[in-house]
């Protein structure tokens, strides 16, 4: 499952793209995420208001 | 007020946009940046000490490059060897390397080689792809170009091939005549050697399979 890092140069982003698809993945997790996090706040901003 | 969903909500739409717009635009300044870090060119102390770079220094090509297949990758790499002698030396310094660069991108911009030709990626495909032209087995000493020019050496064959290509028709479309002189060929040449050195990804993808290429089947 862990292999090791085969990027000529170093990167974090390379470091991602060991994979297919991971770095797509990590990277639409990450803008999805807070999402909900944006959706709980604002359903507990419109509860609060009734 | 009755019950108001979240998804009818201005304020969440809002604020997801805010935040996707926010993050894609940091994410974006930090790519550039990353991206500017690989494709930074090596020096000659990194060829010597054989820290490998992506783009390595101009002096590669002092050096003879292989083509070789990273089966760990999943495609050919360019692998930096011994000293190889280009136009009968092997010893030129950064300087006189990267002069000689300069003079084969400058060459290449003003043949304009991207109307027919594609290198890294930008140009047309109604000509060879030279992004790894210089690895192409057709200019190697038992390659049917280099025969063709009657000349001794890869590099030599290539910079007649380029001063005089209607001399030399394949069965490929022939390239017209530019009229590039013997100093901008050799330029050229370099350019491309130094090019073929760059660790693409393994881009242009199909290079080594086609028939008749390295490792072709």
């Amino acid at each position: 499952m862990f292999e090791p890092f085969t990027d000529i140069v170093p990167s974090f982003f390379g470091w991602l793209n060991q994979g297919p698809l991971t770095l797509t993945i990590f990277l639409h997790s990450f803008i999805v995420l807070p999402m909900f996090w944006i959706y709980k706040q604002e359903k507990a901003r419109l509860e609060n208001e009734k | 007020m009755a019950n108001k969903s979240v998804w009818s909500d201005n304020r969440f739409w809002q604020r997801s946009a805010a935040w996707v717009t926010g993050f894609a635009a940091i994410l974006l300044i930090w790519l550039t940046f990353d991206t500017s870090g690989q494709i930074s060119m090596g020096s000659d102390a990194d060829l010597k000490n054989g820290v490998t770079k992506r783009v390595p220094g101009p002096t590669v090509i002092n050096y003879k490059i292989t083509y070789e297949m990273d089966t760990k990758r999943g495609h050919e790499v360019p692998v930096i060897g011994a000293k190889e002698k280009f136009f009968g030396r092997d010893d030129y310094s950064e300087k006189e390397a990267g002069d000689l660069l300069h003079l084969g991108k400058l060459g290449s911009q003003a043949k304009n080689c991207m109307d027919c030709h594609t290198l890294l990626g930008n140009g047309a495909y109604y000509a060879p792809d030279l992004t790894k032209a210089w690895l192409d087995p057709a200019w190697e000493s038992t390659g049917s170009m280099q025969a063709m020019t009657g000349k001794n050496t890869k590099e030599e064959a290539m910079a007649e091939f380029l001063q005089f290509p209607s001399k030399y028709p394949t069965h490929a479309r022939m390239m017209p005549n530019l009229g590039i002189t013997a100093a901008e060929a050799k330029g050229l040449v370099a350019f491309l050697k130094h090019m073929s050195s760059i660790d693409t990804n393994g881009f242009p993808r199909n290079f080594g399979k086609i028939q008749g290429a390295l490792n072709g089947k």
